[in-house]
């Protein structure tokens, strides 16, 4: 045979006459991450970092998402595979548009290994950000707007058998225009017949209760449970049940929605931790009461108990949600566009001084918390 | 592609299945493997590339984007080195070890950029189930179990990736060609089909005509042929 086996010589699969010029092919495809300057960096998690960045010939006003390359022995990542994958296959006004993917050039100095970066849409703000500013005030009809989208844009990712698993406000991006883009789709899988998914997936704030007793079989409630805490936060202005440990959780989701027990969601009970974990008895239910001190308004209640229930199979679908009347009575969903013109500066969470002072901020880097200066917090957005 | 090529790769694929199986990797990821080697292949001149790396990148890549989670590295590794070189001994831990691995994961970024990072692959496979169940309600009872004709399908389906076939046809009108074939095969006739209104192909999708069946049959034909062919 002709070509016995793999060959080594050549590394990366480049020209087998030219061994060393692998870094200088060129790409149709993949262009340099170069053609992009970068301005600010506006986030940081256990993903990578993100900049903001612009197109150097276009002038656009692009965010760049770096790739971790963690693993390097097991090539490409799986998780920024299944992003790539998902986000190519996703094409919603809700939902976060990649436009391409870039790489930095392998030299010398990197060691010929490239960074990849996928390149977003810039949106101006996120949730987190927004809702940390005391000086952005959403009117019910915005609230209404915000909340139209992000059900409309999960409504269009569970058509599309894709789980977000990573619903949270800092996750929700908002444009100037006032369009709500969902964004990371770092931990979020396509459903299919394989019905054993990792349970350590979602922030723990909101984190469903199906999956703290160890449902590994779950589906698109998660996300919704996820809408709910979003929702509630649209009013309270910081995440409704911030617990320190999986059990704290679970006590802070049975002291709102009432004790977990079968009588309430049958076959918890069979769930692998329900055992486990210390179940709080003697709770009931109270999410529409403790809510309304923030809340006035009754169907935005009524929709948070169905977004909020404990049973996975009875919780509200995105559908049905939107057909619920708080979409429908007075004051109709208002356009954000305005009320964001008011503000020239970019509102994101990495930026934004912490909303909840002496708390436990399980997703912020060290570096976040003691940012520099409090006039710097936020970017210019123009 | 001229002849000599369409055999190299019909050999590659045959590597590929080989290798694929060895892994345990189900049909679909192996099938996508395939895909992905004559997408690379559309795009890039054979005389370049080692085609048996690219074909072993293909099935790990393969295997990552249809979450055949139990195929790591090291295994593709070792069976792809096994496949190629039976009569040498298995590879052990060390320095040709790694080198073999590094060149597979740098391999995968190359071929990851190749594709502009399109590994989404979409295969005839559930159309044919879907199709393959109508039929079946169509056929009197006896005449569907005495004749093979889905299992012949699913062989018709699995050869069928020899060739760069699911690149240029849409997977409906492949499921549609595999299942006229396998019928032409066995001699038997969808009931009632001279006597309707619509074809039965019709049926099952609009857009697709008895030419493109008869393209779709040919090129599976020619792939029989090339394998007549390496065997004599």
């Amino acid at each position: 045979m002709q070509h016995a086996q793999p060959s080594s010589s050549h590394s990366g699969g480049g020209p087998i006459r030219q061994p060393n010029r692998h870094e200088d092919l060129e790409f149709p495809y993949c262009p340099d991450s170069n053609k992009y300057e970068k301005l600010a960096k506006i986030g940081q998690g256990t993903f990578g970092e993100v900049f903001k960045a612009r197109d150097r010939k276009t002038k656009q006003v692009v965010a760049m998402k770096k790739v971790l390359m963690e693993n390097e022995k097991e090539g490409f990542p799986i998780t920024a595979l299944r992003e790539i994958k998902i986000l190519q296959l996703l094409k919603n006004e809700n939902v976060v548009n990649l436009i391409e993917i870039c790489r930095t050039k392998a030299t010398p100095y990197n060691r010929f290994k490239s960074t990849f970066y996928l390149i977003f849409e810039f949106c101006e703000h996120d949730l987190a950000g927004l809702l940390s500013n005391v000086n952005v005030k959403f009117s019910l009809g915005e609230i209404k707007k915000v909340m139209q989208q992000l059900l409309n844009g999960l409504y269009y990712i569970h058509t599309n058998n894709i789980l977000h698993r990573d619903m949270k406000a800092a996750n929700i991006l908002i444009t100037k225009a006032g369009v709500l883009k969902m964004a990371d789709f770092g931990l979020a899988r396509a459903l299919s017949h394989i019905t054993k998914y990792t349970n350590r997936v979602v922030t723990l704030w909101y984190r469903p209760p199906e999956l703290l007793l160890g449902e590994r079989n779950y589906g698109s409630p998660i996300d919704i449970w996820g809408a709910g805490c979003i929702m509630a936060e649209m009013w309270t202005r910081s995440p409704i049940m911030q617990g320190k440990t999986e059990q704290h959780q679970l006590t802070l989701i049975s002291q709102l929605c009432g004790s977990i027990k079968p009588e309430v969601w049958p076959g918890c009970d069979k769930l692998e931790l329900y055992s486990k974990l210390e179940i709080p008895d003697g709770h009931k239910r109270k999410v529409k009461e403790r809510l309304k001190p923030y809340v006035k308004d009754q169907y935005a209640l009524d929709l948070l108990d169905k977004l909020l229930c404990l049973d996975p199979s009875r919780r509200i679908d995105s559908d049905t949600a939107l057909n619920h009347d708080f979409f429908w009575e007075d004051p109709a969903p208002q356009d954000l566009s305005r009320m964001l013109s008011q503000h020239s500066t970019s509102m994101f969470e990495f930026l934004a001084p912490p909303r909840r002072l002496n708390n436990y901020r399980p997703a912020m880097p060290p570096q976040a918390k003691h940012q520099p200066n409090m006039d710097q917090h936020f970017e210019r957005v123009f | 592609m001229n002849e000599n090529e369409a055999v190299v790769h019909f050999r590659v694929i045959r590597f590929v299945y080989e290798a694929g199986l060895k892994l345990r990797m189900k049909t679909i990821p192996i099938a996508s493997a395939c895909v992905l080697y004559h997408r690379f292949f559309r795009e890039n001149k054979l005389d370049s590339y080692d085609p048996y790396l690219i074909a072993a990148t293909c099935l790990y890549l393969g295997a990552k984007t249809e979450e055949e989670q139990h195929v790591n590295i090291r295994d593709v590794v070792n069976v792809t080195y096994r496949t190629l070189n039976r009569d040498k001994p298995a590879l052990e831990m060390g320095t040709t070890f790694q080198q073999y691995r590094e060149t597979i994961v740098n391999c995968e970024l190359f071929l990851l950029r190749s594709l502009q990072f399109k590994s989404v692959v979409y295969h005839p496979h559930k159309f044919l189930l879907h199709y393959l169940k109508y039929l079946e309600d169509w056929f009197d009872p006896f005449t569907w179990k005495s004749v093979p004709i889905s299992r012949t399908c699913w062989a018709l389906l699995r050869d069928s990736y020899h060739s760069p076939l699911a690149l240029r046809y849409k997977p409906q009108h492949i499921a549609i060609a595999v299942i006229y074939m396998s019928l032409l095969c066995h001699g038997v006739e969808v009931p009632s089909n001279r006597v309707s209104d619509s074809t039965w192909w019709k049926v099952f999708k609009e857009d697709i005509t008895l030419n493109e069946i008869k393209d779709i049959i040919n090129e599976i034909v020619y792939t029989y042929d090339m394998e007549t062919a390496l065997q004599t």
